[in-house]
């Protein structure tokens, strides 16, 4: 077997990803490379990846966030960015991890009409969401006044 | 160099096992190359629905929208391999369904695997190496006649053997135990020299398979060197005399069991394992040794006898030997015992392997155990099938390979 | 500042809204980056080696397949380590770190035993329920105590 020898050790490597109508991945990216201060950015199709010490990412992007701070979302990444282990053009096809990303894209719209929402509303008053533990059945009374409301 | 042969990878659990470059590596060291076929999240939630097998694994849904990828041709490839972590049993059923659902639904070869995280690239080589002769060499495989003076030659982890062919009929054949590798081969091959009344001046062209085939194949010069699975199949056909059409190979091999699934003479699925020696060849000698004969004569012994008197499980080796020793103490037959050991490997076989390979007939036994006929009855049994197996079938990877090699004649 | 250990471990939704409110999302980058920094055998793409199935013992026996383990190994330290988690449950569709059904019924389990506090959500499947999801996380996370 052959030894490793690590790249990047005591980095972080974080995804900046943008979803918004106002700020477009290339802003991102030219904001990111204004403040990046020798910390290294590169820029994909749905925002950036910054990877850089742990206290640099961090003030990097928390700039980045204000730039659009509901549509801007962030997330750890193990990989340094480029690692051909993980590239696309390398494996033939996209890393698993990356269409569970896809999914929860399609979940974002709603985060961001919260995140929103929540500057409007008072969080503790906004009811709680249906609990996924609850999986009790239909309360009998319910079922008889439904049954009821179909033969009337 | 030619291109590799793209290999598409559809698997569970791979990477946190820690094998994927042991597939990798072993992909490479044949020419291939792994991928991953490229799909889109809808691909995988409407393909994952088509498909209709309900699994909970995110990754197996994403294993069978890849599949199905490959079958539609929205992703080309040149062989399948399929893996996923032993002793999983929802990956169990995904990964012979979807064995199934390509090798009916396209052309492309499969070969389907359960690894460990004690799996190596040196495991799966052969598997890859027969995967990537089948998706390249269909040309080589396509070879019905023996031409000219060839030789073929088999080192197997328990005999060597050695067949020259002469215009598409066997001369010569030479047959030992397989002790130092190289002294094994060269034995052999006098033998078979001497029976044929030829020297090595006469041979036109070599083949080698079988566990030492690249050190006898570099050492005597070969022509072709290959692993048995493809060797095997051609060999099966070809000495059964059918060479056309679908049938199922058989080989219960000293150390390990192959079992393939043929279509005009090309291997379409196969598996190749044996998890513990009690469902190999091996048992089947310690059986002979302990009842006192012959391995020769154990089959005849074995038709004296009704297995169903005598309670065996030979999962493995050990404890196979040990049920035997009982039964004997306890007063059983050795008739009866051998009878029971037969149906033992037979059953092992059919219940580890045969499974993940469709059956077709004709069923043709071959290898050294394929001599042993209380082994070929009980397999017949099992499969409710006439078993054919055809003469020289303990020659058949020297055959195949005598029969392949004559390919490379016109080279020299 | 809590480490809160997110399902699933690869949420981009997650990790962005814990560490929003100035927690730590404990997630699978975290368990790779780990392994892809440190020095050793190679084994790619994500450097875990056969010898973290073996770890994974210790979280689930040997008949158990080594997937599973491997991915234990992962996670086992995290789940000991957690002060607090947030569970999507009808997170079907991550793959990968995820994408072993048999694994992710025992992280689950194992958060369960555990005696911290845990949020239970399903993803939202409109706007209003996205109120109330992030509504929900905001609670919870104050709850956790002082945010940075």
């Amino acid at each position: 077997m052959t030894t490793y020898t690590p790249t990047h050790v005591g980095t972080v490597t974080k995804y900046v990803v943008v979803e918004s109508f106002d700020v477009t991945p290339a802003d991102l990216a030219i904001r990111g490379y204004e403040i990046s201060n020798g910390a290294m950015i590169k820029d994909t199709c749905f925002g950036l990846v910054v990877t850089g010490k742990p206290e640099e990412v961090e003030r990097i992007v928390t700039g980045l966030r204000t730039m659009d701070p509901d549509h801007i979302f962030v997330k750890d990444r193990g990989f340094p960015p480029g690692d051909p282990r993980r590239c696309r053009a390398n494996l033939g096809g996209a890393r698993p991890g990356y269409h569970g990303m896809e999914f929860e894209m399609t979940v974002i719209p709603y985060i961001t009409h919260g995140l929103e929402e929540l500057k409007k509303r008072d969080a503790t008053a906004v009811p709680a969401p249906k609990d996924p533990l609850d999986t009790s059945v239909l309360d009998v009374a319910i079922l008889k006044k439904l049954i009821d409301a179909q033969e009337s | 160099m030619t291109p590799p042969v793209r290999i598409a990878q559809i698997s569970c659990g791979a990477e946190y096992s820690g094998v994927q470059h042991e597939i990798d590596d072993a992909a490479h060291e044949v020419n291939g190359e792994i991928f991953f076929p490229d799909i889109a999240l809808k691909d995988i939630r409407r393909d994952f629905d088509a498909f209709g097998l309900d699994v909970r694994s995110p990754d197996l849904k994403l294993s069978i929208a890849r599949a199905k990828a490959l079958v539609e041709g929205r992703v080309e490839a040149d062989a399948v391999f399929i893996a996923t972590c032993f002793r999983c049993a929802e990956a169990a059923i995904v990964r012979n369904e979807l064995r199934r659902y390509i090798h009916e639904n396209s052309k492309l070869p499969v070969v389907s695997y359960s690894f460990t995280e004690r799996t190596t690239s040196g495991t799966l080589l052969t598997r890859m190496e027969a995967l990537t002769t089948i998706a390249r060499r269909r040309a080589l495989l396509a070879r019905e006649t023996q031409q000219g003076i060839t030789l073929g030659l088999d080192s197997g982890s328990a005999t060597t053997k050695a067949i020259i062919m002469k215009d598409n009929k066997i001369v010569g054949t030479g047959w030992t135990p397989t002790t130092e590798v190289l002294k094994s081969a060269h034995s052999v091959i006098e033998t078979a020299l001497a029976e044929a009344g030829m020297t090595m001046k006469d041979i036109q062209a070599i083949g080698t398979t079988g566990y030492g085939r690249f050190l006898v194949g570099k050492d005597i010069n070969a022509d072709l060197i290959q692993e048995e699975l493809t060797v095997n199949s051609k060999g099966a056909v070809y000495l059964a005399d059918r060479q056309h059409g679908p049938a199922t190979v058989i080989d219960i091999g000293g150390m390990d069991n192959k079992a393939i699934s043929v279509m005009d003479g090309i291997p379409g699925v196969f598996t190749m394992g044996g998890i513990c020696a009690g469902a190999s060849g091996r048992f089947l000698e310690m059986t002979a040794k302990r009842l006192g004969v012959d391995i020769t004569e154990l089959g005849p012994l074995s038709m004296k006898g009704f297995g169903g008197r005598v309670p065996m499980n030979s999962y493995c080796i050990v404890f196979g030997t040990q049920s035997l020793v009982n039964a004997l103490a306890a007063g059983s037959t050795r008739e009866d015992v051998a009878a029971a050991a037969c149906h033992s490997v037979a059953e092992q076989v059919f219940e580890q392997q045969l499974q993940e390979v469709d059956i077709k007939e004709p069923v043709i036994m071959v290898g050294g155990t394929s001599l042993i006929e209380g082994l070929v009855f009980a397999m017949g049994e099992l499969l409710q099938t006439k078993v054919v197996v055809p003469h020289h079938s303990q020659y058949i990877g020297a055959v195949g390979s005598a029969l392949l090699a004559s390919g490379f004649i016109r080279e020299h | 500042m809590a480490k809160v250990f997110i399902y699933p471990a690869t949420s981009l939704i997650l990790s962005d809204l814990v560490s929003r409110h100035g927690h730590t999302p404990l997630s699978s980058a975290v368990a790779i980056r780990e392994r892809v920094q440190t020095a050793g055998l190679e084994s790619p793409p994500l450097q875990i080696t056969p010898e973290e199935p073996k770890k994974g013992l210790k979280w689930a026996a040997v008949e158990v397949p080594s997937g599973v383990r491997g991915r234990m190994a992962l996670y086992g330290p995290m789940l000991e380590e957690c002060e607090a988690a947030i569970i999507i449950n009808d997170a079907d569709f991550a793959f990968g770190c995820m994408g072993c059904a048999r694994t992710n019924e025992l992280i689950k389990f194992l958060l369960r035993q555990k005696d911290v506090p845990k949020l239970d959500l399903n993803y939202p499947r409109n706007e209003e329920e996205g109120v109330q999801f992030v509504a929900a996380i905001k609670r919870f996370l104050a709850g956790l105590g002082s945010e940075k």
